[in-house]
């Protein structure tokens, strides 16, 4: 954390913004493309998301009052651009919220980037048979390896209550997978 | 999935949850993947993208910096400024005018036909009028009456006895009737 710190002021000082810059995108570009690309589903999605994430952190950088880390204000950040991007498409593309959800497997296995067999396409139907906002705390915690709190500031729900549906996304997954 | 594949135990399925390469967590549970070198190649497609977009903002930059003075303070300040000079060349001409309005109609007042004067003067300017007329022929007149009534008395004393009558007489018709 103390490494974010010193990045934060960094990124702050005009001399050594774009060192700076270069430096976070090493540290979180990766990491922040996965979190993104589990909400857009395609690669290619992911890929325009994550550049308008990457530019809105940079002309909004002076504005962080580092109330929160950096970690999870970029996490934020990759969030509501994702949904977003979602919401802006899902207008044109889709009509109902199950219609969304069958059209976000069939776009997932079709993707260039799927690389999956059938355990893989039985595990992303049951979290995407999650309801939308266990399926993004269980990816949250399970895949992207942050934590309750960290979550908690992302979705705004309280600590409880994303244990309990993180808890309970772990069970059903583990009882119907090899099912 | 060699994990999943290898782990038959459904117990045990998430337990090892996330390792230290994100990348190969993704492949391994979701059968995610990205192509090789991506991450290189869309470091530099950002760093360029973040230039462009620097570059499209400099106009606006440099149109702030020649307007920098006009900042909304400097700005309310110059026409504050601005209204409170053109007020004031107003109210001082108001003022001139005034003035004129004001000797002129004195200057109507303190003439010998009053009455034919009041026609020249303005619905607007007649209660002025009036008022100087009244200290014109009561405060005035009276005033230069009693002074020549004065003159008449001390002048008296040097006229001689045979023609002190005639003298009063004429002086004091003289003063009282005019």
């Amino acid at each position: 954390m103390n490494k974010d710190v010193e990045l934060v002021k960094k990124l702050k000082d005009v001399t050594q913004k774009d060192a700076a810059f270069s430096e976070l995108l090493d540290v979180y570009q990766e990491r922040l493309y996965w979190h993104i690309r589990k909400i857009v589903t395609t690669h290619e999605n992911a890929d325009d998301v994550l550049q308008n994430t990457f530019i809105r952190i940079y002309k909004s950088i002076q504005n962080f009052q580092e109330k929160s880390t950096l970690h999870t204000w970029m996490y934020r950040i990759a969030y509501n651009e994702s949904i977003r991007f979602l919401e802006k498409n899902n207008k044109k593309s889709y009509d109902n919220i199950d219609a969304i959800s069958e059209s976000h497997l069939e776009v997932l296995f079709d993707d260039a980037y799927f690389d999956g067999d059938e355990i893989h396409k039985k595990l992303n139907s049951i979290i995407d048979g999650f309801k939308i906002k266990q399926k993004r705390i269980f990816q949250m915690k399970y895949f992207d390896d942050l934590s309750f709190r960290q979550i908690s500031e992302i979705l705004e729900v309280p600590e409880s209550t994303l244990k309990s549906s993180y808890y309970s996304s772990v069970k059903t997954i583990e009882e119907k997978i090899f099912l | 999935m060699e994990k999943s594949t290898k782990n038959n135990n459904k117990k045990s399925f998430l337990k090892e949850g996330f390792k230290s390469d994100i990348s190969k967590h993704h492949k391994e549970y979701l059968g995610t993947t990205v192509s090789e070198g991506y991450f290189a190649k869309s470091k530099m497609s950002i760093l360029d993208k973040i230039k462009e977009e620097e570059i499209k903002e400099m106009p606006k930059t440099t149109k702030k910096q020649i307007v920098f003075w006009m900042k909304p303070q400097f700005r309310f300040m110059a026409a504050a400024s601005v209204v409170f000079i053109f007020a004031l060349t107003i109210w001082l001409q108001k003022a001139d005018n005034n003035t004129i309005n004001e000797n002129n109609i004195e200057f109507l007042a303190f003439s010998d036909d009053v009455l034919i004067n009041s026609l020249l003067v303005e619905d607007a300017e007649m209660d002025l009028f009036a008022d100087a007329t009244i200290i014109n022929e009561i405060l005035i007149k009276a005033e230069l009456s009693e002074q020549k009534m004065d003159d008449l008395f001390l002048n008296s004393l040097f006229v001689e006895d045979s023609l002190i009558d005639n003298y009063t007489d004429d002086g004091f018709l003289e003063t009282i009737i005019l």
